[in-house]
């Protein structure tokens, strides 16, 4: 099994890890940085618990190649508060009821500031199509919604 | 899962039983099929080869002839073989039952198969794909080997 | 060959797969472009992703039903990943771009060591995940060759389980349309056989220049040009059942 040297940026802070070649990204984030918040749900690339933002992309990382992370930008759960403090829409979470058990709601976060970056004031509609694939058991998915349009007027 | 495949050859049943129950004759007919060897009475072993796209399943197994009744040309075969590449286990059941006609002979062959393990895992409507081309195929050749 | 990596993480984790080399397309400049020519038509380079063609000004101009077939796959996330390239070579009998392609009548250039052949799509389709491609050779681009002012076309796919499924059956149709009469049908099916299989009977049925009201006697002809099997979307049954239903939804939204 060859090994390589992938270079990139989470969160911020630059990187560098040798990967075995049948790696994947979610393997990478979790056991090497350390970044646990990134959770393997269906591995899949259904459910949406693993989500991350590859260079603003949402990307499954159950199903990505560790290699193809080479010169990217990564963003993780762990990296949307700055310095302690959370995101308009991580608030918003919290007071609308967006999680339960918590284990669906990184990715939750992941694609809803994808969703929010790309329409600042998203219609039901455009939160159906972005978030469809982010399954959560527990809140039935209101509080999620109630929670983007709160941090969309934010 | 079940297999099933009807035809009809033109020759007579007892032409194409003979080429059935010569198992490594027959087994020729299976595309993929490397050498068939005996094992002791009615048993032998052999390997067979599957590609699916990029998957390549090398079966090695044994297959037996559990009955057989040479008056109404109706025999049973049973089949056990591991892939040990990708870790799975196939077991199958088949029988034969031909008939005479007026064109010739009606064979039928009707198969059970059991999937266990990685290949199992590859999803069923591609296995049973694979198993029907396969059987369908198997069927043609024996006809013709029966008829050349 | 690795383009987006979904379909072989997949196949690599499940141990149905153990290739000694891989090797990345990722980094071959302008494999993922889109580019559209003067005639209406698209060059499709093969890495370019489902995401970037839903997006695609081009496509949207050219070929927006195109567009709208790539939106129904999976889920947004292998959208951003998967690769039409790759979904093509993939040969998976139950996606989605394979099928709407083949309606088009895309035309693939494969990189062979001294060639670059055009292959008609639907030739390049042999059986479940299996292509013509031999080893060592790959997709290059697709290419879809423009409309003329009458074309019309529409990707229909059933999924009564979740939005994200593959297709219990799928519809793919390119007609000429003037004064609601239809004129040289191209229509192809996905998940109902090893490959996109095309609709002969319902095509040879339509003649040319049909109005609605032969639809559905033409539609209900799919059953002899499908093979489905019974599996966990339904029987192969119920499947030849909704292929005649949705080949006629597919042509009266054609004439819409």
């Amino acid at each position: 099994m060859s090994e390589h040297i992938i270079r990139f940026t989470v969160n911020g802070v630059r990187r560098e890890q040798h990967v075995a070649a049948q790696r994947r990204l979610i393997d990478v984030l979790r056991d090497d940085c350390g970044l646990t918040g990134t959770k393997e749900g269906c591995s899949v690339g259904i459910c949406g618990a693993c989500s991350v933002l590859i260079d603003g992309e949402v990307i499954s990382s159950c199903l990505l190649p560790a290699t193809y992370a080479d010169g990217t930008t990564i963003t993780t759960i762990e990296g949307l508060a700055r310095g302690g403090e959370l995101t308009p829409l991580q608030d918003a979470f919290i007071t609308e009821g967006g999680f339960q058990c918590g284990i669906c709601t990184p990715g939750q976060l992941i694609t809803a500031t994808a969703l929010l970056a790309a329409h600042p004031r998203p219609t039901d509609t455009q939160i159906d199509e972005w978030m469809t694939s982010n399954l959560c058991r527990c809140t039935g998915y209101h509080g999620i919604r109630r929670a983007i349009h709160k941090a969309a007027v934010t | 899962m079940k297999l099933s495949h009807s035809s009809t050859v033109s020759a007579p049943a007892e032409r194409v039983w003979s080429v059935v129950m010569n198992v490594p004759t027959a087994a020729r007919c299976v595309p993929g099929v490397a050498a068939v060897d005996p094992l002791g009475p009615d048993k032998y072993k052999g390997s067979l080869l599957v590609q699916i796209g990029p998957v390549r399943l090398v079966l090695d197994g044994e297959i037996a002839i559990v009955s057989r009744d040479d008056g109404t040309h109706k025999a049973a075969f049973r089949a056990d073989a591991k892939d040990t590449r990708l870790g799975g286990t196939v077991r199958a059941t088949i029988d034969v039952a031909l008939k005479d006609v007026a064109s010739g002979c009606e064979m039928r062959i009707d198969g059970d198969v059991q999937i266990a393990g990685r290949i199992g895992e590859f999803g069923q409507p591609v296995i049973q794909r694979k198993s029907d081309q396969l059987l369908a195929q198997f069927a043609q050749c024996l006809g013709r080997t029966a008829t050349g | 060959m690795l383009a987006g990596g979904t379909a072989f993480t997949l196949l690599l984790r499940q141990g149905l797969i153990r290739p000694t080399t891989v090797v990345s397309l990722r980094r071959i400049s302008g494999a993922n472009r889109i580019l559209a020519d003067s005639h209406g038509g698209l060059w499709i380079g093969a890495m370019a992703t489902h995401s970037t063609v839903v997006r695609s000004p081009e496509v949207r101009r050219n070929w927006p039903e195109f567009a709208d077939a790539a939106a129904t796959v999976a889920t947004l996330r292998i959208r951003n990943q998967a690769t039409i390239g790759g979904s093509v070579a993939h040969a998976d009998p139950a996606s989605d771009v394979p099928v709407m392609l083949a309606a088009l009548d895309a035309q693939v250039i494969v990189r062979k060591p001294n060639a670059a052949p055009r292959v008609p799509i639907d030739q390049l389709f042999i059986d479940t995940f299996t292509t013509s491609l031999a080893p060592g050779e790959f997709i290059e681009s697709i290419q879809i060759a423009g409309r003329g002012p009458n074309t019309r076309a529409v990707y229909l796919k059933y999924t009564p389980r979740s939005v994200d499924d593959y297709a219990t059956v799928s519809v793919a149709a390119r007609a000429e349309v003037e004064e609601g009469r239809l004129r040289a049908p191209r229509i192809f099916l996905g998940a109902v056989g090893g490959r996109p299989m095309r609709a002969m009977s319902v095509e040879a049925a339509l003649g040319d220049g049909t109005e609605a009201r032969a639809f559905a006697d033409a539609a209900a002809l799919v059953r002899s040009d499908i093979d489905p099997i019974d599996d966990v979307r339904g029987s192969a049954e119920y499947k030849r059942e909704m292929a005649r239903v949705f080949v006629e939804r597919a042509l009266r939204t054609l004439v819409a």
